[in-house]
């Protein structure tokens, strides 16, 4: 939704009162290739990025197991956040820490305290098998201080819905796709040249620094 | 300053040593024992403010000075150590605790602490310990260091009496070409002395700063014999005939040639700090004001052993006899307060005890600093021990089996899973490179799984109706049959389906006994 006049002339009052605030956004690779070239290199450091997969089978539990097998090829630890405790790990993973929540307010909770520590370069709020009802009650507000956590700190986070909810993210991701029956005996490769990566917002630096 | 390879020796001296002690355990308990929320009400100040202003105020160590203090015997009757504000007051060591008071009302008196004089004398060794490896433990709040090999003594020094004032302990030191010198120059210092043989400071001394026998000290003085000078002008030979061993060992002392051999000692090896409440504690800040003072300590000792400190062990006692005892591990040891501290606080933050606590003990065990050689790229955790710190929170979240490193077991069971806890080196875990081949999508598990209703044609599920998903099926795959432990009571035996609904969503159907159940969505 395109901002009102004066909100527009209010951000470019800002960015010029404060051109310190003005930072280049460096990124962070996933090491999973479609999404990373997708985004022309990796998700932004210090900011949200939001995967929406609206349908239920539609892949997303690939891209994430995708993702946490790329950033240990790389030995990179990365969070992961299950907001109803639906994660199935394929195999061993030794540097991914699984946090097994049961509801969307323990999930959150999780996640602040994840990004406050700061430790670990990727962070995944997974909420696609939690509740439309449960999902709607999460404040706006929530998102705009894990969003300033992170832009203090330097970390990445990751969230996964099924429908848009995180009114901060910079990046809106959409993976449109529906897994065939077919698909449950094709190797993961041929299911994941069928994905459709688009993004479908981006907001800008100064938008969303100011928002 | 001595050249190096004459003789030289350092004396450390705390003056009114029991009765510094005895104050510090006063001051800890009136910590433990003020009542800390209504000061917090009225001065809108800090706990930890107010107890580190009680410590370090200047002005209140002064009033201390000014304000006549003794400490007494351990029946609590005589007079054994003075202050000098109770000196001038006209009271006398062996003086009752009567007479004491009829001279000075305003005098305080404290009894011996005996544990922290044990504690504070290991403190005072081990930091001398750091200064040089040949110390002495010469007597309670005594240490003498031979420092014949070692240059710059004063700068050394009084970072060494810094370092004992940030325990809590006044001391002055002495420099002197023999124990005996040094000894006499420390209890003179202001705060560090340095005095030869010739110095005149020496022979002013009173006979009373070589500590004679009452019964020698009685004879000299009614000989007119006050100083240390006067005693040396006197002939050796007259004073042995006279006065014996005692009088020329005397003798030798006030004229600086004593010859006494130093027996170095190795400092204690154990780190504890302990303190007795003598009223019980109902609220946890005046434990954690008690529990920093101790962190910093320990840390200042652990320092001078070029040590870190990898476990706390806290025990506290109970009112109703009661021990708690809790150990706390450091990933990643160091000697920084405030990890220690914040590590020791999340335990004791969501301690529940049953009886107020009485006693407070903490050892820490000490380890060496231990080097990592870390991988170029290798993306390595910023901060272990907030990390661990956050990892403890996120159990008190979810559970310990909540948060953790999924580690599969080997079982065919569906849903076997370990959680581990991710150790020190975590980050740098080494993964290998699987070549296995990925096949079809991940599952999305359903814990528990949703009992549904299945209807069956021709053994082939048709209709599915549940909780979370209920319609026609429009075809499905299976049944996958797995059973294990049929050699034991855990047997178990399930048959699975894979279907597809009218939506094109992919679920998986599981059958246990006679009870069906959705497992997970295929996504």
């Amino acid at each position: 939704m395109p901002g009102s006049p004066k909100i527009i002339q209010l951000r470019k009052f800002l960015a010029e009162r404060f051109p310190q605030q003005k930072t280049t956004h460096l990124l962070a690779p996933t090491g999973w290739s479609p999404l990373d070239s997708l985004l022309g290199g990796g998700l932004p450091k210090g900011s949200i990025t939001q995967l929406i997969i609206p349908h239920i089978s539609a892949g997303g539990s690939i891209v994430l197991h995708e993702i946490i097998e790329a950033m240990h090829q790389h030995s990179q630890c990365v969070a992961l956040i299950d907001g109803k405790n639906s994660f199935e790990p394929s195999t061993d993973y030794p540097l991914l820490l699984w946090i097994r929540c049961q509801n969307v307010a323990q999930a959150l909770k999780a996640t602040d305290l994840v990004l406050r520590d700061s430790n670990l370069p990727l962070s995944i709020l997974d909420f696609k098998q939690n509740s439309d009802t449960e999902l709607r009650k999460i404040p706006g507000t929530t998102w705009y201080r894990f969003q300033r956590i992170i832009e203090e700190n330097g970390g990445t986070l990751l969230t996964i819905t099924r429908h848009p909810l995180v009114s901060s993210a910079q990046i809106s991701i959409s993976l449109t796709h529906q897994l065939r029956f077919d698909d449950l005996t094709s190797f993961r490769p041929e299911i994941i040249k069928l994905f459709s990566l688009e993004i479908v917002r981006r907001r800008f630096e100064l938008e969303y620094r100011y928002a | 300053m001595p050249k190096i390879g004459t003789s030289c020796f350092v004396v450390v001296y705390i003056p009114f040593y029991f009765l510094q002690c005895a104050r510090q355990k006063r001051l800890l308990q009136r910590a433990g024992n003020d009542d800390v929320s209504s000061k917090q009400l009225s001065l809108d100040v800090t706990v930890e403010d107010h107890y580190s202003d009680l410590f370090s105020s200047p002005v209140f160590e002064e009033t201390c000075a000014d304000i006549p203090a003794a400490l007494l015997d351990d029946d609590g009757i005589h007079v054994i150590e003075l202050n000098l504000a109770a000196e001038e007051a006209g009271i006398r060591p062996g003086a009752s605790t009567s007479q004491a008071i009829a001279r000075a009302p305003e005098l305080v008196l404290y009894t011996r602490a005996l544990s922290h004089e044990r504690q504070l004398q290991d403190v005072l060794l081990q930091l001398a310990y750091s200064y040089s490896p040949f110390i002495e433990n010469s007597a309670p709040g005594v240490c003498t260091i031979d420092v014949t090999k070692t240059r710059n003594q004063q700068s050394g020094l009084r970072k060494l009496l810094a370092q004992l004032r940030a325990v809590g302990l006044k001391a002055q030191a002495g420099i002197g070409p023999n124990p005996e010198i040094a000894l006499q120059a420390a209890k003179i210092a202001d705060p560090v002395l340095e005095i030869s043989h010739d110095c005149n400071l020496l022979q002013s001394l009173p006979l009373e700063s070589l500590d004679p026998s009452p019964f020698l000290l009685d004879i000299l003085k009614s000989w007119g014999v006050r100083t240390l000078g006067a005693l040396t002008r006197l002939p050796r030979d007259e004073i042995g005939q006279r006065l014996g061993l005692e009088g020329l060992s005397l003798w030798d002392r006030a004229g600086g040639r004593s010859t006494k051999v130093l027996q170095f000692v190795q400092p204690s090896e154990t780190f504890e700090e302990s303190i007795d409440f003598e009223q019980r504690l109902e609220t946890l800040e005046p434990l954690l004001f008690i529990l920093r003072r101790f962190l910093e300590r320990l840390s200042l000792r652990i320092e001078s052993v070029y040590l870190l400190i990898a476990e706390l062990h806290l025990v506290l006692t109970l009112e109703n006899g009661e021990k708690i005892v809790r150990s706390l591990q450091i990933p990643a040891p160091t000697r920084d307060v405030e990890v220690l501290y914040g590590t020791a606080v999340q335990y004791l933050e969501t301690l529940q005890t049953t009886a107020p606590v009485t006693s407070f003990h903490l050892e820490i065990k000490p380890s060496k600093p231990d080097g990592h050689q870390f991988d170029l790229f290798q993306g390595k955790l910023r901060d272990p021990n907030r990390f661990f710190q956050t990892l403890a929170r996120l159990a008190a979240l979810v559970g310990t089996e909540g948060v953790g490193i999924p580690q599969q077991i080997n079982t065919h069971r569906p849903d076997s899973l370990r959680i581990q806890t991710p150790e020190f080196d975590w980050s740098w875990h080494s993964v290998k490179n699987t070549s296995r081949p990925k096949i079809g999508p991940g599952l999305r598990r359903y814990r528990p799984g949703i009992i549904a209703s299945v209807e069956l044609d021709k053994d082939k599920p048709v209709l599915v109706q549940s909780n979370l998903i209920s319609g026609k099926i429009l075809e499905a795959r299976g049944p996958w049959n797995l059973s294990g432990n049929w050699w034991d009571r855990a047997r178990w035996e399930i048959r699975e389906w894979d279907v597809v609904l009218e939506d094109g969503s992919i679920y998986r159907l599981a059958q246990d006994l006679s009870q069906w159940e959705v497992v997970g969505v295929y996504d």
